[in-house]
């Protein structure tokens, strides 16, 4: 217990045995081995080892005052009122500093970020998937059931179309994809009444797509085309490996979050997802070429779809809020699609579905309504409906659904 | 070692007043954007180690006698808390509601039954999470290292607050003022500082005349500003060259919203002026009925009061979300024109991944940033209460010792984590 004769500044204190909320005056000294504390009730002071001493509050270069404790005295606390004091024991304490404990703490973390951070792109590079492993790993009924309940929210109140004849053109086309696809399970195709022109993949080898999509192609071909670029989704558990995604990132993002994950957090987990589609695309799309080729349905069709709809529509499949979005959309570029689509060559092929089978699919939602024009050539659809107060095309609610694929 | 030189205990005799003060700490701003910058290079996880310092200064800012209290509280004990709140409520009631809406569909029979009984379990999971919250902090708040604690059950606490809260509706919210008293009387009743228990001596009556006056005042509001819309509304369309006009005029469509905006932001305002001034209230009378070993607390807080520190929180957490956003946009930014020509990268699966990589980023800073000036809102709100807030009488200082029934032993594992306030 001998002083530093270098420091013998003496400083005011508070001291508080523990044992009760009374306290008494102190002299404090710096020491060179640890806080001296004189009490006015004994003659020689007590000493804190510095290495024993916790403050309430990590010093810093502004602290105003410090409250320590010490395990040389369990229960006491020592509280000096001046900052000259607090700063100076930050320099003989170093342990106390708000630096030094913040860094103790964030350390370990900071290599467990490393290392995840080091797994994911480990997992990228080497092209694993952890949610496609575990996609894999769901029995049949799970993803059978998991897609009938995707397609209910999905479509909510919308019919699902079902002339008969379109009906059994339709399963015609869906047979000899389903079969040319190689799949152990037949694929399930809705037509639904929606008028958003689009096509989505659903766990359980479902497939949906509208009313709009139909009416617009111009042949069975690009029909067959865009169906089995989905089978390829399918094919490859596109639908169930996205939702077991959403699922894991956020509940990852919950854990980040302390649990208090809010509304910011499932913005960031959407920013996430929304960016790591496009090889999933291009695996789809190979896919459909061979479906195709396989079901000897020519894959022209396939590309002439895409090549109208990006000169009505400037770039359909790259977004729908057009080229600006491009750098976070989820789609290949339409015109690498169609190049690849036409590197194809040509192969011995017959039409998709006969005319009439065709004229059948059409009509699979029944006569086109009066003020629609699904078809895009500027005309209503309905011809003999000429009436001035025809009612608008009302937006449907939802019209970008949450979960599936589209085209 | 101390033993020897304890010094003398003050005669059992003697009483001190105590007066409460807040010395406000310095460098919260700053503690803001560390915590914030050391959330991000740690995906998060060090926000149970931030919100623990943020504590510590908070707690330093109190005084009593001069003297500051002292957290002492652990990041360790926040994240392991928090884990298991995880692992043993959080992730089996999500799992359990998807696996059931998986396998009977989500308007299934089994999936109602479910919700019927997941939602007075949430009830009753947040009564114990509030009641053990409010033990680790009281257990883990010391002065001149004498503890706080709360002795008494969380199941007692949480069934109080689930049936109290069932009845809320069915009296059209009168319960109210009867509920919070309870409540507040259960806590205070149950509160130690050292071994020396709080008395709490409120009724829920002298409440009644300022709820009544709230009710009342709140029905009148809703009232009228469903008259004033009406009125405006109707006003317009049936104005005479009204029904000439167009009706899908988009000018007359948009001045309706605004009307409608403009009246229901008023009338939130002024349902909020009110509440804060029946809050300010109830807080007054709680106080001036809490008694320690003959002390009394007085409370001197007001509506306006109340109003101000929110209005001053909100336009702080508006930074903070700007800040948020401007970080974002700088994160995001610099990918998303390095991206739009394909000449810039050598191939599309480079541009992917570097996409991707800026979705993880931006996911972070806005994971990171939740919750920003935190710190220094906490922060007006404990100073705010503490400023209201004074101690009338003596207390025999001396007298009071170390509480033994609510000794904080370390290190209990599972059965420890779980008293942690992690909801």
């Amino acid at each position: 217990m001998v002083s530093d004769p270098g420091s013998t500044a003496s400083f005011y204190g508070r001291f508080s045995d523990g044992k009760t909320a009374a306290a008494t005056d102190a002299e404090v000294r710096l020491g060179a081995k640890g806080v001296e504390i004189k009490l006015p009730t004994s003659a020689l002071p007590l000493l804190w080892p510095y290495d024993t001493l916790s403050a309430a509050e990590p010093l810093t270069e502004y602290a105003i005052d410090a409250l320590l404790t010490s395990t040389a005295s369990p229960g006491a606390s020592l509280f000096a009122t001046e900052g000259t004091f607090a700063r100076r024991l930050a320099v003989k304490a170093p342990h106390l500093s708000a630096h030094s404990q913040r860094w103790r703490h964030a350390r370990p973390w900071i290599g467990v970020a490393a290392l995840i951070g080091a797994v994911s792109i480990a997992i990228s590079l080497l092209d694993l998937s952890p949610s496609h492993a575990i996609a894999t790993l769901l029995p049949d009924g799970a993803r059978e059931k998991l897609g009938s309940h995707v397609i209910a929210s999905m479509t909510g109140e919308r019919r699902v179309c079902d002339d008969a004849k379109g009906l059994a053109a339709l399963n015609t086309l869906v047979g000899k994809l389903s079969k040319a696809s190689g799949s152990k399970t037949q694929f399930k195709v809705s037509v639904v009444d929606w008028d958003l022109l689009n096509a989505f993949a659903v766990p359980g080898e479902h497939i949906i797509t509208t009313r709009k999509l139909i009416a617009k192609a111009a042949s069975a071909e690009e029909v067959a085309g865009v169906l089995a670029h989905e089978m390829g989704h399918g094919l490859d558990l596109h639908p169930e490996t996205g939702l077991v995604r959403a699922i894991g990132l956020s509940a990852g993002v919950e854990l980040m979050l302390g649990g208090s994950g809010g509304t910011l957090a499932n913005l960031g987990v959407a920013l996430a997802a929304l960016s790591y589609s496009r090889e999933a695309e291009r695996d789809a799309d190979t896919h459909a070429l061979r479906i195709l080729k396989n079901a000897s349905i020519p894959a022209k069709g396939f590309a002439g779809f895409f090549r109208r709809l990006q000169q009505q529509e400037g770039g359909f499949g790259d977004s729908s809020t057009g080229k600006a979005f491009d750098a976070i959309s989820s789609h290949p570029n339409t015109s690498e699609r169609i190049a690849k689509i036409e590197a194809q060559g040509n192969y011995p092929a017959k039409p998709a579905l006969s005319p009439a089978e065709w004229t059948s699919l059409k009509g699979i939602c029944g006569a086109p309504l009066p003020g629609r024009d699904d078809d895009g050539d500027g005309q209503d659809d309905a011809p003999a409906a000429k009436s001035p107060t025809k009612p608008p095309a009302t937006p449907q609610k939802g019209d970008r659904p949450k979960t599936g694929r589209d085209i | 070692m101390l033993d020897e030189h304890r010094p003398a205990p003050e005669a059992t005799s003697s009483r001190s007043a105590l007066q409460l003060s807040w010395l406000q700490p310095p460098g919260l701003l700053a503690l803001s954007f560390v915590n914030f910058a050391l959330r991000f290079v740690t995906l998060g996880i060090y926000s149970f180690w931030g919100k623990t310092e943020v504590r510590r200064r908070i707690w330093s800012a109190v005084r009593i006698d001069g003297e500051p209290l002292q957290y002492t509280g652990t990041g360790k004990e926040l994240f392991l808390g928090f884990l298991v709140i995880f692992g043993l409520v959080l992730l089996p009631i999500s799992l359990a509601s998807f696996a059931i809406a998986i396998y009977f569909g989500p308007e299934s029979a089994a999936n109602s039954v479910f919700a019927l009984f997941l939602y007075p379990l949430i009830f009753i999971l947040i009564g114990i999470g509030t009641y053990r919250a409010q033990r680790y902090r009281l257990t883990r708040t010391n002065w001149r290292g004498i503890r706080g604690g709360l002795v008494g059950s969380d199941l007692n606490y949480a069934w109080t607050y689930f049936w109290s809260a069932l009845l809320v509706p069915m009296t059209l919210g009168w319960i109210t003022p009867w509920r919070t008293t309870e409540l507040q009387k259960i806590i205070t009743r149950d509160m130690r500082f050292g071994d020396r228990p709080f008395t709490f001596t409120a009724k829920p009556g002298p409440l009644y005349s300022s709820f009544a006056v709230l009710w009342f005042a709140s029905l009148f509001i809703i009232i009228a500003a469903f008259s004033v819309i009406g009125v405006n509304i109707n006003f317009e369309m049936f104005q005479p060259d009204a029904i000439e006009q167009d009706a899908t005029d988009p000018t007359e469509a948009i001045k309706m919203i605004a009307i409608v905006y403009a009246v229901l932001t008023v009338a939130f305002f002024c349902y909020y002026l009110l509440s804060a001034w029946y809050r300010s209230k109830a807080i007054n009378h709680f106080a001036t009925h809490t008694h320690f070993e003959g002390a009394t607390f007085r409370a001197t807080v007001t509506g306006l009061g109340l109003v101000r520190v929110a209005i001053g929180n909100f336009l702080i957490n508006l930074a903070g979300w700007t800040v948020t956003l401007m970080v974002f946009l700088a994160v995001l930014a610099p990918v998303f024109f390095l991206t739009q020509g394909t000449a810039v990268l050598p191939s599309a699966t480079a541009g992917e991944g570097v996409k991707f990589a800026a979705g993880v980023l931006g996911a972070l800073v806005l994971v990171a940033a939740s919750g920003l000036f935190a710190p220094i809102t906490q922060a007006r709100n404990a100073r705010y209460l503490i400023q209201n807030l004074s101690i009338d009488g003596t207390v025999p200082l001396g007298d009071i010792a170390q509480g033994e029934a609510h000794k904080v032993s370390r290190g209990e594992g599972l059965a420890q984590a779980f008293d942690i306030d992690g909801f």
